[in-house]
């Protein structure tokens, strides 16, 4: 019984609609029909020391629910939820920091609200304020600090709890980059150290740093589990598919590239294929070969000089190779609406040995929204004899002279 | 339903409770010139207005004790007793955002709010004790060793009210206006203004089954006769302790839907 968390078929519902009841409402002498939302439904996972877990899904998937029944905030409405060892949640950052207050008053008063006893608080002081960098300001009053000072100053002191179950929101996001890091950081350490970690994160990079396993939330339910680069790749499919069953979704952070922007599938992006320049489909190739990809596209409404892009990654999520024909200022032509188009890419693989994710999407000319976005249309396998390792084989053809440039 | 072994017990959030009742005080104080002499200034104030309408305008007879030290001994506790009930009326609604983000025994809210209010109450007493040297007023040193016995009941009767009252604030924020028209009313159906004796013997029975009667008559009965409070205390202490019992019971039970209601 090693478990650290444990989570049998949680389920959490919601009471929508008028909260209470008023005057008006016991007047009108007409029973209001309650109705129900469930929140997250029949969630189950266990968490040993050591572990973390990330979980993605778009907006009211249901991820902030389950944080927060995580952290006993509130009560499933069926399951049953374990959790064994001290625990810190991380659900806001500088929770119960009065603005009035010094940061120095706030340390003690965030650190006792998340379960540190005032010793503990006091030996850690120090650490405390150096993680947060804010020295010079810890006896003024926080509300004259800059939004970016009060959100470290309130990771680090969560950060210091030295909790057995650290649960983590998405308040990584304020701060600049070399802190940012530094809480990544943090984190990594806190998890080598046993800590069991539960992290939330519209980040993908971030979790696929720090989390070994997620799983993807759809409308409450589990949709997928798995490693965190493949849940990465689902999440895009899970996107994908929400797209076509309601006009629009919101597309997340999706790493890098066009970031929160919407999906219409006003076109679509049928199959794609890739093909060797013999015209064979074909997955595995040499390094430095060249692959042909071919998309199939169906627009269902007219669609006026959208943006085509193909993208490669390897499997952590890094993307080896980005292209749109914005970039490339490239003018695609204007598409009918009820056409079908097929686009070609000839591509060079100059990669190294690996297997890579091949995606495609189409943009809207002035890239506010996607018409259609795949992420992983296809996997395929490059192999390399010339010995190198990394993402790109640059060929080095190595040759070793003596001073006056004869070979040796 | 939740297992584990981590079990959270009140006790292991006394510091929690210390540090949030000094986070309230601090606040309450922090760029304010008179600071902690707020809390004489308002019993001070009080007791001024009814002296001069209760001295002067309608005589009332408060025996060889000075009306002003009568009723300041009896504004006292009573303004402790009211002011911290509507305060806790409020305690978990206006701290919402830490209620619906972390998990802490939620009646840290409420009791901090009480203790903060106490500290208020022990400057004002000091004070109490002034005029009581100023105004010559004999003392038997000796019963004044019952007087932690009396705040005791008034503060388990007004937490017992502050849980109730702030759990069902939480769902219907009518609450708060109605203990604020209660406590205005309550006010007058305790001999705090004025003496016990003016009270018509045959509303005596009603009068009694007020408990801060009996609290306030006990603080009177030490302080300015120097005697032990009499009978009627005793069913006040009774009342207060079924409150707090009942009310905190109460909270923990609903407590556990505020996060979602708020």
């Amino acid at each position: 019984m090693n478990q650290k968390i444990i989570l049998q078929n949680v389920s959490k519902r919601y009471r929508i609609g008028k909260s209470s009841l008023n005057i008006r409402s016991l007047f009108k002498n007409k029973k209001s029909e309650e109705k129900f939302h469930w929140a997250v439904k029949d969630i189950n996972f266990n968490l040993g020391a050591g572990e973390a877990l990330g979980i993605i899904g778009p907006n009211g998937a249901g991820k902030t629910t389950i944080l927060k029944l995580l952290s006993r905030v509130t009560f499933p409405t069926s399951g049953k939820i374990e959790l064994n060892g001290r625990y810190s949640a991380l659900i806001e950052l500088g929770a119960g920091f009065h603005p009035d207050l010094s940061g120095r008053e706030n340390v003690f008063l965030n650190g006792t609200i998340l379960g540190m006893r005032k010793a503990e608080i006091e030996k850690r002081f120090d650490q405390i304020v150096d993680f947060a960098g804010i020295e010079k300001y810890i006896d003024t009053p926080v509300k004259r600090y800059s939004s970016g000072m009060y959100a470290r100053l309130g990771f680090s002191v969560a950060a210091h709890v030295d909790p057995e179950i650290l649960i983590v929101d998405e308040v990584l996001a304020v701060g600049d980059m070399a802190f940012q890091k530094k809480c990544y950081d943090r984190m990594l350490n806190l998890i080598r150290n046993g800590t069991t970690l539960v992290f939330v994160s519209h980040n993908m990079r971030a979790i696929q740093k720090v989390c070994s396993r997620s799983i993807v939330l759809y409308r409450g339910t589990m949709a997928y589990e798995g490693s965190s680069s493949d849940a990465t790749a689902e999440y895009s499919n899970i996107l994908r598919k929400a797209a076509s069953e309601n006009s629009e979704t919101e597309l997340e952070n999706l790493s890098d590239g066009i970031g929160q922007r919407i999906m219409t599938q006003k076109a679509i992006i049928e199959k794609v294929e890739i093909y060797r320049d013999d015209g064979l489909p074909c997955h595995s190739y040499q390094s430095g070969e060249t692959a042909l990809v071919r998309a199939y596209v169906k627009f269902l409404e007219s669609a006026q000089s959208p943006v085509i892009a193909c993208s490669i990654r390897d499997p952590e999520g890094l993307i080896v190779y980005d292209f749109t024909t914005e970039w490339a200022q490239i003018k695609t032509p204007d598409f009918e609406a009820n056409t079908k188009a097929i686009i070609e890419f000839p591509l060079e693989l100059n990669l190294s040995s690996g297997t890579y994710q091949l995606g495609v999407n189409l943009a809207y000319k002035d890239l506010s929204r996607y018409y259609d976005r795949i992420d992983r249309a296809l996997d395929f396998a490059v192999s390399s004899s010339s010995g190198s390792r990394g993402i790109s084989d640059l060929k080095a053809n190595i040759k070793i002279m003596n001073e006056s440039g004869n070979p040796l | 339903m939740y297992s584990g072994q981590q079990k959270i017990s009140f006790f292991n959030y006394k510091e929690l409770l210390f540090a949030w009742t000094s986070r309230i005080i601090r606040a309450r104080y922090q760029q304010s010139i008179l600071g902690g002499l707020w809390a004489i200034v308002q019993p001070i104030a009080t007791v001024l207005i009814f002296t001069v309408v209760f001295s002067y305008f309608l005589k009332v007879d408060t025996g060889k004790v000075p009306y002003i030290v009568f009723s300041y001994t009896a504004m006292v506790p009573w303004l402790f007793f009211s002011t911290s009930i509507n305060e806790m009326v409020e305690s978990i609604v206006s701290n919402m955002n830490l209620v619906a983000k972390i998990y802490f025994p939620r009646e840290i809210l409420v009791f901090s709010t009480l203790l903060a209010r106490l500290v208020d109450f022990l400057i004002a007493f000091v004070l109490l004790i002034i005029l009581i040297i100023i105004y010559k007023v004999p003392v038997n040193l000796p019963v004044w060793l019952f007087i932690p016995v009396i705040l005791v009941c008034q503060i388990s009767l007004a937490l017992g009210i502050g849980f109730f009252a702030s759990s069902i604030n939480v769902f219907f924020r009518d609450i708060k206006h109605v203990f604020t028209l209660i406590m205005q009313l309550w006010l007058y159906a305790t001999p705090i203004i004025y003496p016990i004796s003016i009270v018509p013997e045959k509303f005596k029975n009603i009068y009694f089954l007020n408990p801060m009667v009996g609290i306030i008559e006990g603080y009177r009965a030490i302080l300015l006769y120097g005697k032990m409070p009499d009978i009627s205390f005793v069913f006040s202490l009774i009342i207060s302790v079924v409150v707090l019992l009942l009310g905190y019971t109460f909270f923990k039970k609903i407590e556990f839907r505020f996060a979602d209601i708020i």
